[in-house]
C-alpha cells in the first residue's frame, strides 16, 4: 500500500505550550487508521494539522510524497482531505441537499435540480436521509451521514472522523461502521479518533496511540488487545481494569426511599414514568438517546416543568414536590449533573475557585449577602484536593482544563451544594480513561456514604459496573428493572430496544 | 516582547489614551494644565456614570437602550414637580421611584416575558419618553426652579478643588466595583452573563437577578440625571432621542466589556471613558467640528476592536483549549 498522507516530526504549540510534540504519522491509501489517547493527548490537534485547521509550529505535511502547505480547511478540502467534526458543521436552517451542495453553489441554484442530484447521491451511499428535510430536524446519526456525504461529494480521499460515534445510538453505529467499510473499499483513507477502544479494535487496520502530545506506538490492529492499548494510553496498568467484571462486587442494599416518581409525563418525551430511588445505593438508568432519560431527570431537578394536568407526581422523602425552577430543588437537595458541561455545566470566563464558589452561593449554605474571599479559597482547595482536579493554580480558567478535569469541576459544583439525591447524566462523556476511574470511585463513595445516587448512561459497561439497580428506559418510561449483577449486556440491551 | 495574553483590549485602549494624552500635551498648549484635566474628567463624568449602569447590564448579557430616556424623563419630572411647589425631598424620591419602577418593568419584560433585551429596552425607552412628554411635563426643556437651589452643588460645586461630578463618578465606580466583586448578586450577574443555562441549573435565581440588574441601571441613571440637571440648570428630554445612549454603549464596548456578557468590569468603563474624554477634549481645543468628532470616535472604536481581534484571536484553537 502506498502512503497517501504523512506528517513528519510535527509539533504544534499553543502559546508556547506544546499540544503535539515531534509526532510522525503516516496514513496508507485505503486504510482505516484509529487514533487513540486520553483527553489532552493531542489527537484533535494532530488531525487538525492534517486538515489544515491549524498550522504546525514545526514539521511538514506530505501529500502523495509532495510537501504541501495548507492554507486552511477549504484548501485541504480542495486537496481531498475532509474532516468530520464532533460538533457538526452543518447549517441547521437549510435542507440536507442545500447543505450538501453548499460551497459549490452557482449564482442560481435550482432547488429541484439539487434535490434530484442529492437524492441519487445519498442513495448511492445507501443513506436513508430525505434531501428535502431541514438539517435542524435530523437526529445525530443522520446529521453525521450528511456530513460524511458532503465529504464524499467533495471527492475526499482522506476523511478524518473526530469522535464520530459519541452521539450515535447502537443501531446508527452499525450503519456507520458499514459505511466506513464501504468507503475503504472505494480506496478512501480514514482517520478515526475514538474513546471507545472496542470500536477501534473492531474497525481499524492500524492503531496509533498518543500520550501527552507524544507518539507512543503505531502498529497493526491485530497485534493489539484492550490491555495493551490501555497500557499504552495511560502509561500504566489500571489496577482493576476499568469496566472489568472484577470491578463489580457486592450489591448495596436499598436504604430508605428518597424519591418516588409516579406517572410522570412531560410533552412527548416522558410518558407515565414510574420508579423509585433509594438512599445508599446507585440506581443506574440505561436507555438509548431519545428514551426520555435526561428529560425525566431534568423534570425531577426542576430544570424542565412537567405537564400541569396529568403530569403525575414526584415525592421527595414522601413529600409531594413540584418545581418550576432548579433553585428550590437544589434547596431540597436534588442536584443534577449535566451531560453537556460546555453548554450548561460551568462558567467559562471564571476560574475553578469562582465556579465552585458561585455554586456554593447559589446553593444557599450561608445566609450572608457578601462574598467571602477566604471561604472561596478554602472551598477551592478542599474540592480540587478531594476530587484530584489537576490545575496549575485555582485561578486557572475552567475552559483551559482537559475534559476530565472540567467534569470534576462540574461535579464539585454539585457536591458543594450538599445533595441528598444526586443525578449524574453521562458522568464520563468526553472524559479520559484515568479520570473515568476516578469519577467512578467517587460515585461509589457517595453511595457508600448513604447518598441516593442516580447514574444515567448510554454506555452499558459503565451501567453494569456502577449500578446496584438497573432501570431500563424506553420511549419515555422505565420498562424494566434489574438487580445489579443479575443482568448482562444482552438482556439490558434487549429491554432497551424492544 | 510583550506576551500576547497580557494585551487585552482594556490595555490597548489605556495605552491609546496615554499616547493621545502625551500627543495633545506636546502639541496643544493648555491641555496638560490641572484645570483642563479636571474639566476633561468632569465633562465625561455623566457619560462614565451611565457607562457603569450600562456595564452592569451588559455583563449580565443584556443591554439597556432605555437608560437615557429614564434619566431624562425622571429628572425632568422631578424638576417639574419642584416648580409646581412640591417639597424637594419628595420630588427627588418620586423621581427615584420612577427610575426604579421603569427598571423593574423593563426587567420583568426581559426576565419573565422573555423579550430580548434589545427590543424590550428599545420599546421601553420610546414609551418612557412619550409617556413622560405627554403626561408628566409640558415643555421639552425643564429649567431648574429656584426651589432646587440647594442641590445645585451636585452639578456645579467642588470639594477641595475637585468638581463634585468627578467625585460622584469616582464614587459610583467604587460602589460598582465593590458590588461586582463582594456582593453575591454581583457575582450572580456575571455568572448569568457567562452562561445563563449553567446559572439556572446551579440554582441562581436568574430571573430576579435580571430584574435587579435593570432596576440598578435605572437608579444609577437617576444619579447621572441629577448631575446633568444641576450642572446645566435644566433637563432637556430630547436627549432621549439623541445618539447619547450609543455613546454610553461605545464607552462600555471600547473599554473591553464584550456584549456577549460575563466579561469585564468597572476598570474597563473607566478606561473607555478616559479615552473618549481625552479625545473629545483634545478635539474641542483643536476646534474640530462635532460631526467630524463623531467620525473619529467611531474609527477609534473600530481600531480598538480590530486590534483586539488581531492580538487575541478567537478561533477554534482558543475556543477549544479544553479539548486539544
Amino acid at each position: 500500500m502506498a502512503t497517501i498522507l504523512e506528517l513528519k516530526n510535527g509539533t504544534k504549540e499553543y502559546r508556547g505550550v506544546p499540544a503535539v510534540r515531534d509526532v510522525s504519522f503516516t496514513l496508507e491509501r485505503g486504510e482505516v487508521h484509529a487514533l487513540l489517547g486520553e483527553n489532552g493527548a493531542g489527537k484533535s490537534t494532530l488531525t487538525k494539522m492534517l486538515a489544515g485547521v491549524v498550522t504546525p509550529t514545526a514539521g511538514e505535511i506530505l501529500l502523495d510524497g509532495q510537501p504541501m502547505d495548507l492554507r486552511g480547511p477549504s484548501d485541504a478540502l480542495k486537496k481531498g482531505i475532509a474532516m468530520v467534526y464532533q460538533e457538526t458543521s452543518l447549517v441547521p436552517s437549510l435542507t440536507v441537499a442545500q447543505n450538501l451542495y453548499l460551497g459549490d453553489a452557482k449564482w442560481f441554484n435550482r432547488l429541484r435540480g439539487i434535490y434530484i442530484a442529492a437524492q441519487q447521491f445519498l442513495q448511492s451511499l445507501n443513506f436513508p436521509v430525505d434531501p428535502t428535510a431541514l438539517v435542524s430536524g435530523l437526529g445525530a446519526g443522520q446529521k453525521q451521514m450528511v456530513e460524511i456525504a458532503r465529504a464524499v461529494h467533495h471527492k475526499a480521499r482522506v476523511i478524518i472522523f473526530d469522535e464520530p460515534t459519541g452521539t450515535l445510538t447502537p443501531e446508527e453505529k452499525h450503519h456507520f461502521f458499514a459505511l466506513v467499510k464501504r468507503l475503504r473499499a472505494r480506496d478512501v483513507s480514514i482517520i478515526f479518533i475514538s474513546h471507545a477502544l472496542e470500536e477501534a479494535l473492531q474497525i481499524s487496520d492500524r492503531i496509533t496511540i498518543l500520550r501527552d502530545g507524544e507518539h507512543v506506538i503505531t502498529d497493526r490492529t491485530d497485534s493489539f488487545d484492550r490491555d495493551r492499548i490501555v497500557r499504552a494510553m495511560v502509561g500504566r496498568t489500571l489496577s482493576d481494569e476499568l469496566y472489568g467484571k472484577a470491578g463489580r462486587h457486592r450489591t448495596r442494599p436499598a436504604g430508605r426511599k428518597v424519591l418516588s416518581v409516579q406517572n410522570l409525563s412531560m410533552g412527548t418525551m416522558v410518558r407515565n414514568n414510574t420508579f423509585s430511588v433509594f438512599a445508599g445505593q446507585i440506581t443506574g438508568i440505561f436507555g438509548l438517546i431519545g428514551s426520555g432519560r435526561t428529560e425525566t431527570a431534568k423534570v425531577i431537578a426542576g430544570i424542565l416543568k412537567r405537564d400541569f394536568f396529568h403530569g403525575g407526581q414526584i415525592r421527595l422523602e414522601d413529600r409531594p414536590v413540584r418545581y418550576r425552577v432548579p433553585r428550590p430543588a437544589i434547596r431540597d437537595g436534588i442536584i443534577y449533573v449535566t451531560e453537556d458541561r460546555k453548554l450548561e455545566g460551568f462558567f467559562e470566563t471564571m476560574s475553578v475557585a469562582e465556579n465552585i464558589y458561585v455554586a456554593a452561593m447559589a446553593g444557599g449554605q450561608s445566609r450572608s449577602r457578601l462574598v467571602s474571599m477566604s471561604e472561596m479559597q478554602r472551598l477551592a482547595e478542599t474540592w480540587t484536593k478531594a476530587l484530584n482536579v489537576k490545575v496549575i493554580n485555582s485561578d486557572a480558567r475552567v475552559i483551559e482544563l482537559s475534559g476530565g478535569n472540567q467534569q470534576k469541576v462540574v461535579v464539585s459544583k454539585a457536591l458543594v451544594q450538599k445533595p441528598k439525591l444526586i443525578i449524574f447524566d453521562e458522568p464520563t462523556r468526553g472524559v479520559d480513561v484515568g479520570a473515568i476511574a476516578e469519577i467512578h470511585q467517587l460515585i461509589n463513595r457517595l453511595a457508600d456514604e448513604g447518598m441516593a445516587v442516580m447514574v444515567i448512561s448510554s454506555y452499558l459497561p459503565e451501567i453494569l459496573h456502577l449500578s446496584d439497580r438497573i432501570l431500563v428506559s424506553r420511549q419515555g418510561r422505565i420498562v424494566e428493572e434489574f438487580t445489579g449483577g443479575q443482568a448482562d449486556e444482552e438482556t439490558i440491551m434487549y429491554a432497551a430496544v424492544h | 516582547m510583550l506576551r500576547a495574553a497580557n494585551l487585552t483590549q482594556e490595555r490597548i485602549v489605556l495605552v491609546l489614551a496615554l499616547v493621545l494624552t502625551a500627543g495633545f500635551a506636546i502639541s496643544l498648549p493648555g491641555f496638560l494644565t490641572p484645570e483642563n484635566l479636571l474639566a476633561l474628567v468632569r465633562s465625561v463624568s455623566v457619560l462614565g456614570v451611565l457607562g457603569i449602569a450600562m456595564a452592569l447590564v451588559v455583563i449580565g448579557r443584556g443591554i439597556d437602550l432605555s437608560l437615557v430616556a429614564v434619566m431624562a424623563v425622571s429628572l425632568a419630572w422631578t424638576l417639574n414637580l419642584l416648580a409646581n411647589g412640591m417639597p424637594l425631598g419628595i420630588a427627588l424620591l418620586l423621581g427615584l421611584g420612577f427610575c426604579l419602577l421603569s427598571g423593574l418593568i423593563t426587567g420583568f419584560l426581559v426576565a419573565y416575558v422573555e423579550i430580548p433585551a434589545i427590543f424590550a429596552t428599545l420599546a421601553m425607552g420610546t414609551f418612557i419618553y412619550g409617556f413622560g412628554r405627554y403626561f408628566l411635563i409640558t415643555l421639552d426643556v425643564v429649567y431648574l426652579p429656584d426651589a432646587a437651589r440647594s442641590i445645585v452643588w451636585i452639578g456645579s460645586g467642588a470639594f477641595m478643588g475637585i468638581p463634585v461630578p468627578v467625585l460622584i463618578f469616582a464614587g459610583v465606580c467604587l460602589l460598582g466595583a465593590l458590588f461586582l466583586r463582594y456582593v453575591k448578586s454581583g457575582r450572580f450577574i456575571r455568572a448569568i452573563g457567562d452562561n445563563p443555562l449553567a446559572a439556572r441549573i446551579a440554582g441562581i435565581p436568574v430571573r430576579p437577578v435580571i430584574v435587579m440588574q435593570y432596576a440598578l441601571s435605572g437608579l444609577i441613571g437617576f444619579v447621572a440625571g441629577l448631575v446633568t440637571a444641576t450642572s446645566v440648570a435644566s433637563m432637556n428630554i430630547r436627549v432621549a432621542n439623541s445618539t447619547f445612549v450609543y455613546d454610553v454603549i461605545l464607552v462600555v464596548v471600547l473599554g473591553g466589556i464584550g456584549l456577549s456578557g460575563g466579561k469585564g468590569g468597572v476598570r474597563n468603563v473607566i478606561v473607555g471613558t478616559l479615552l473618549i474624554g481625552v479625545l473629545i477634549n483634545g478635539m474641542t481645543i483643536m476646534d474640530i467640528q462635532y460631526t467630524v468628532q463623531n467620525v473619529i470616535k467611531s474609527l477609534i472604536l473600530l481600531a480598538a476592536i480590530v486590534a483586539d481581534t488581531i492580538i487575541n484571536p478567537r478561533d477554534e484553537q482558543t475556543a477549544q483549549q479544553g479539548d486539544i
